[in-house]
C-alpha cells in the first residue's frame, strides 16, 4: 500500500507546479481544470475504494500545503473526491474505465464533489444561493476538469509504467 | 459481541475510515488560525516556492522581466502620487481641511514576481518572491501600477503568501472618493461588492473606490476599483454596490510590498479582521 501511494506523490509534485503556476494562465472567470483530481481518480480506480481514501487524504493535505490555501478545504473534498471515485472501482473493469469515455464522466462526478465541498468549506460567505453553488462553483469547474482528463484516455500510460 | 463489532468493521472499514480521515481534515480547518498550523503552512509554502519560482522562471523566460519590473515600479509610485493629487483636488474643491491628509506617495515598495497562484472561486492567494530576508511583514499591502491586490498573510524567509481582494476571507473598509461614502468590500465567489449601502447615499457607476481612512489593514488612499453597478434590495432600502478592481489580479506577474508596518496597537485590535 504505501509503495503504491509513493507513486502518485512523486507524480503529484510536478503537477502540482503545473496547477499553481501553469494552470492559472488558461483560467476561464476563476474556473480552472484540477490536475490533482485527475491524478487522484486516476490511481483510485486502479487502487479501490480505501486506497483513494487515503491518497486523497494525502495529496489534499500536500496541496494545502504548497499552495497557501486553508489547510483541511482540500483534504475534505479529495478524500471525498477519492471515496466517490472508489465506487466506480472494479478489478475486471479497470482498463474499460480508464479507457473509455466512462473516465470522463468519473471524472465530472469527483470533480463537481470536490470543486462543490471545497468552496463550501473555503468560503465565508453566507449570500451563496444554491444556483450559483451548483452551477459556478460546481458543475463549470468539473466540467473544464472533465475537458482537460480527456488526452489522459488517448495518451494512457501503459500499465508497466504506473 | 467482540465478533459483531469485527464483522460491522470488515463491511462498512471503507465507511470508517473515510468519516475518520473527514472529522481529521474538519479538525484541522479549525486550526488553521493557530501559530503551530501557521508556521508549518510558512514552512512548506515556503520551500515548495522554490519549485514553482524556477517553473515560474520559465514561463517568463522570453519577456524582459527587469525592464518591466523598473517600469510597473515607477508606474506604481506614479499611480500612488497621482491618487493622492486627486484627492487633493477633490479636497480643495469641497473646501475641506487638509491638515491631517496622509501622503502615501513616499511609502517604500518593494518589487516581487508572483510566482504562482492559486485560483479558485472562494481563496484568491498568491506566492511572491519576497520574504522576510526583503523585511517583508504580515500586515503589509500589496500593489500593482494600478490599484491594489491584496494583503500579506504568512511570511517565510524568501517567500511570502499575498491573500487577494479575490478571496472570501479579506474584506477590507473602502471609501468612494466623488462622494465619501464608506463601506466594506468583500468578494463573494463571483464579485467585489460593498453591501448594504442605503439607496440614498451617492454611489455612482463610474466612482472610484478607494481604500478608507478607518482601514488599519491598507492605508488609506490606495485605489482599489470603480464601480460598475447599483442594485437595490428588494425592499428599496438597501443596494448593494458592485466593484470592477483596477488590479489585473488574475494575470498580475509583478507586483510591490508596500514597506509599511501598522501601528503594534491597532494591529493587536485589528488581528481578528486578518484572521
Amino acid at each position: 500500500m504505501l509503495l503504491r501511494l509513493l507513486i502518485p506523490i512523486l507524480i503529484f509534485i510536478p503537477l502540482a507546479i503545473l496547477q499553481l503556476t501553469v494552470v492559472p494562465l488558461i483560467s476561464i472567470d476563476f474556473i480552472v481544470p484540477d490536475l490533482i483530481l485527475i491524478l487522484l481518480v486516476f490511481f483510485t480506480l486502479r487502487n479501490g475504494q480505501i486506497y483513494g481514501s487515503i491518497l486523497g487524504f494525502l495529496l489534499g493535505l500536500l496541496f494545502d500545503l504548497v499552495s497557501g490555501g486553508l489547510i483541511g478545504a482540500a483534504m475534505f473534498s479529495k478524500t471525498l473526491a477519492g471515496f466517490l471515485a472508489g465506487y466506480f472501482f472494479s478489478e475486471k473493469r479497470v482498463e474499460t474505465n480508464l479507457d473509455s469515455t466512462m473516465f470522463i464522466v468519473i471524472i465530472f462526478i469527483c470533480a463537481f464533489v470536490d470543486s462543490l465541498f471545497y468552496s463550501l468549506l473555503a468560503s465565508s460567505e453566507t449570500d451563496i444561493t444554491i444556483i450559483n453553488l451548483f452551477f459556478e462553483f460546481g458543475i463549470l469547474p468539473a466540467f473544464y476538469t472533465a475537458a482537460v482528463s480527456l488526452p489522459i484516455i488517448v495518451f494512457k500510460p501503459s500499465n508497466r509504467i504506473i | 459481541m467482540k465478533k459483531i463489532f469485527k464483522n460491522l468493521f470488515e463491511n462498512f472499514k471503507e465507511y470508517f475510515l473515510v468519516v475518520s480521515l473527514l472529522i481529521i481534515s474538519l479538525s484541522i480547518l479549525s486550526l488553521n488560525d493557530k501559530p503551530e498550523i501557521r508556521k508549518i503552512k510558512s514552512y512548506s509554502f515556503g520551500t515548495f516556492a522554490l519549485f514553482n519560482s524556477l517553473t515560474s522562471k520559465a514561463v517568463d523566460i522570453f519577456s524582459n522581466q527587469n525592464e518591466i519590473r523598473e517600469l510597473k515600479k515607477v508606474n506604481a509610485e506614479l499611480m500612488l502620487k497621482v491618487n493622492s493629487f486627486r484627492e487633493y483636488g477633490l479636497e480643495n474643491l469641497k473646501l475641506k481641511k487638509m491638515l491631517d491628509f496622509k501622503d502615501t506617495s513616499n511609502v517604500p515598495l518593494v518589487s516581487a514576481r508572483v510566482i504562482s497562484t492559486l485560483i479558485s472561486k472562494t481563496q484568491g492567494n498568491l506566492i511572491i518572491n519576497v520574504g522576510s530576508i526583503d523585511s517583508v511583514k504580515t500586515g503589509m499591502p500589496v500593489i500593482t501600477d494600478q490599484g491594489l491586490v491584496g494583503i500579506i498573510v504568512n511570511v517565510s524567509k524568501d517567500f511570502s503568501l499575498v491573500r487577494t481582494l479575490y478571496n472570501n476571507n479579506f474584506k477590507i473598509a473602502v471609501r468612494n472618493q466623488s462622494s465619501n461614502v464608506d463601506g466594506i468590500l468583500g468578494w463573494d465567489g463571483i464579485m467585489l461588492i460593498i453591501k448594504n449601502i442605503p439607496t440614498t447615499y451617492e454611489m455612482n457607476p463610474g466612482d472610484r473606490i478607494i481604500s478608507s481612512d478607518f482601514s488599519t489593514l491598507v492605508p488609506p488612499q490606495i485605489p482599489i476599483g470603480i464601480i460598475i453597478k447599483k442594485e437595490n434590495s428588494v425592499s428599496g432600502l438597501l443596494s448593494n454596490i458592485i466593484v470592477k478592481p483596477f488590479a489585473e489580479i488574475r494575470s498580475v506577474r509583478n507586483v510591490f510590498v508596500m514597506s509599511i508596518k501598522p501601528a503594534k496597537q491597532i494591529q493587536v485590535l485589528e488581528s481578528n479582521i486578518l484572521k
